[in-house]
């Protein structure tokens, strides 16, 4: 890819800016080449992947180094985009928001730092991956789980800063992290929570602190680069059960939230509970050619078909309980029996206890795989995929309009609906996966479509989205439009007072900094 | 996210990565001691990078090879089980999924793809895997000469 200059910035003053960056870093950690930039690029855009190009990037080594970059950024005005390790697939990957920002990449700082068995927490930086950790906990033998999303690939640190969710009691994965340490857009270095206290022997065990907690402020947020962060683990439980009913109708999925909600407001149930609808099945099976071979939707006639032969129900769930076996005998029984008054039919019941072996794919006891994006292979080509992802009270009327709501817009485009709805308390992510082949240029012209559709039509419903891949930050911000975008306003102000240079992050999740105002507005 | 194909992938990867010879998923593992669990499967125990600048030459490309590329190119991992699959179709045994069995990969046809990309398997940056890393993995999996 060629090179993309950041706004304002001359082609020497870029040249400066790096040659001065190699004396922080080493020369060998400033990549600019056309090579190098193409591979900061978005593997799974849809698009062109010269819409989010980066100039270059710099891999600094610690803490010192991240700040001396931050400083010299200031000086010279070239924006940096922070990554962990820049796996967020489907979101924008390891590219930029801005064109032309340098991306700070962020995975040589792979160390877990601390590792308390008794508290169950450790200390992690930025490039520390999901398979990191587990392989530390495993060589340390700590009997602590951790909690992983689909694609396993990624940054722990990464994820939970992005909102990311997983399966199990700690599924809420940016409600883990406690005690974070931040550089700072100017490049001074703070700690949040009791951290803010020097030798605080509480940093990572208090989730808030004497005054206003800055932590989640630097979620999702282009306020600062967390160096390192405190991050809770679930003691390792002596046994657990899996209970999988599969529901046989669309429309079930609204018994089956009120079934659950109640129970999991009671602590009946703690893990996030993930119900996919079938399509997820049906790739068990082979690719979609295998099952329907014209363009358009699969028809719900030939839907019904496919349930039919393969014995599939429309949805499926899956709760899995955690800690004593007696405890969890009796919780279950309690499940069964709300489940059996809609449901006739007995789950499978999977028991298991500590010395026993675990699935290597099952995400719902911690451990991390990357297999969830075999999905590309669906499509064929260079597969690849989108998730319109708004959250909704966990209740049938809201999860039914939701539904409902979005069936029929996907249909309306006459793409395949592949939904689940993930219940996480008072609450349930919704996440419609949009499947592509990244050469098809029609078909990546109608995801963008139906995805501006999807966003505008659930807004006016009430709803928003959580998280969103970089072309459509803008337009998802804009949704959230209470007193005149009165957030937007807010978080604006912050930037500019916290970075005034704008040189962290610019147009991350929709904030802008005064220095790159003009660039609002999406390229999607 | 996404664990409807999470699940729906196990049946084929478990399937397949017996074929290849590793235990399939929640199976315990051949040499298992009684009573403990059996430890994880090779993609989830990858081995720890060699020490020192990664900048440098002259590493253990095997345990460069497991640490870089393990999570996806090791038994059980995305890559493999993908592979299993085109090999098959091409008519190849399904061993010849994991690289390391692998005759035929020149050293320059493992870097290409390290670095362009192929299919699913995205580009990787000179940061994941340096020129140096990418030099000793390439002259481990590259038994089909330069």
């Amino acid at each position: 890819m060629k090179l993309t200059l950041p706004p304002h910035v001359s082609g020497d003053v870029f040249q400066q800016a790096l040659q001065a960056f190699e004396r922080v870093v080493g020369k060998g950690w400033v990549l600019a080449t056309d090579e190098d930039r193409d591979s900061y690029s978005d593997i799974y855009a849809p698009g062109p992947e010269t819409e989010w190009p980066a100039s270059a990037a710099v891999a600094p080594g610690s803490v010192e180094e991240v700040q001396a970059i931050v400083r010299l950024a200031n000086e010279f005005k070239t924006p940096l985009w922070p990554i962990s390790r820049g796996k967020n697939l489907g979101y924008g990957a390891n590219a930029p928001r801005m064109p032309g920002t340098i991306v700070l990449d962020l995975s040589r700082m792979n160390r877990v730092l601390e590792l308390d068995v008794g508290l169950g927490y450790c200390v992690i930086e930025p490039g520390v991956g999901f398979f990191d950790l587990y392989e530390h906990l495993q060589r340390a033998k700590a009997p602590l789980w951790m909690s992983v999303p689909g694609n396993a690939w990624g940054s722990v640190i990464g994820n939970a800063l992005d909102h990311g969710i997983g399966y199990t009691p700690y599924g809420l994965h940016s409600r883990n992290l406690c005690g974070l340490e931040v550089v700072l857009p100017d490049g001074g270095l703070l700690r949040t929570g009791m951290g803010a206290m020097a030798g605080n022997h509480s940093w990572h065990m208090f989730p808030s602190s004497f005054g206003p907690d800055w932590t989640q402020m630097f979620t999702q947020s282009n306020l600062g680069i967390v160096m390192k962060a405190g991050l809770w683990l679930q003691p390792a439980p002596p046994s657990s059960v899996m209970l999988t009913w599969d529901i046989p109708k669309e429309e079930d999925i609204g018994w089956v939230v009120d079934t659950i909600t109640p129970l999991k407001l009671a602590g009946v149930i703690d893990q996030n509970v993930f119900i996919p609808s079938w399509l997820g099945k049906i790739v068990l099976k082979g690719q979609r050619k295998d099952f329907w071979d014209k363009p358009g939707a699969i028809p719900e006639s030939r839907v019904q078909e496919l349930l039919q032969q393969y014995k599939l129900g429309y949805w499926q769930v899956q709760i899995r309980l955690y800690g004593d076996d007696a405890v969890n005998r009796a919780k279950a029984e309690v499940i069964k029996k709300a489940f059996q008054k809609h449901l006739p039919v007995p789950p499978l019941e999977e028991y298991w206890n500590t010395g026993d072996p675990v699935s290597q794919y099952d995400v719902t006891v911690g451990v991390p795989s990357a297999v969830a994006l075999q999905m590309g292979d669906w499509v064929g080509g260079r597969g690849a995929h989108m998730g319109f992802s708004p959250v909704v009270p966990a209740n049938s009327t809201h999860v039914l309009g939701q539904l409902h709501r979005s069936r029929k817009i996907i249909a309306e485009h006459d793409v395949d609906f592949y939904a689940s709805f993930t219940i996480s308390g008072r609450f349930a992510t919704n996440i419609n996966m949009l499947m592509y082949d990244r050469d098809n240029a029609t078909q990546v012209a109608n995801m963008r479509k139906l995805f501006n559709a999807l966003i505008g039509e659930t807004a006016k419903a009430g709803y928003g989205e959580y998280r969103t891949h970089l072309g459509w930050m803008d337009a998802v911000t804009d949704t959230y439009n209470f007193n005149d975008h009165a957030q937007r306003r807010l978080n604006e102000k912050v930037k500019d007072a916290l970075d005034p240079n704008g040189v962290l992050a610019p147009g991350k999740q929709g904030v802008w900094p005064a220095a790159y105002r003009t660039a609002r507005g999406g390229t999607a | 996210m996404i664990r409807a194909v999470l699940f729906a992938c196990l049946a084929i990867a478990a399937l397949h990565v017996h074929a290849a010879g590793a235990p399939a998923a929640g199976t315990p593992a051949a040499g298992t001691p009684t009573g403990g669990p059996p430890p994880p499967p090779p993609y989830q125990m990858r081995a720890q990078l060699p020490p020192g600048d990664r900048l440098a030459g002259g590493k253990d490309g095997a345990a460069v090879f497991s640490n870089r590329c393990g999570a996806c190119h090791l038994a059980g991992g995305m890559g493999t089980n993908m592979l299993i699959k085109m090999r098959m179709q091409a008519g190849q045994p399904p061993q010849s999924a994991l690289l390391a069995n692998r005759k035929d990969l020149t050293r320059t046809y493992v870097k290409t793809v390290v670095r362009h990309g192929y299919l699913a398997m995205p580009r990787l940056t000179r940061v994941e895997v340096t020129d140096a890393e990418l030099d000793a993995i390439a002259a481990y999996l590259g038994k089909g000469g330069e």
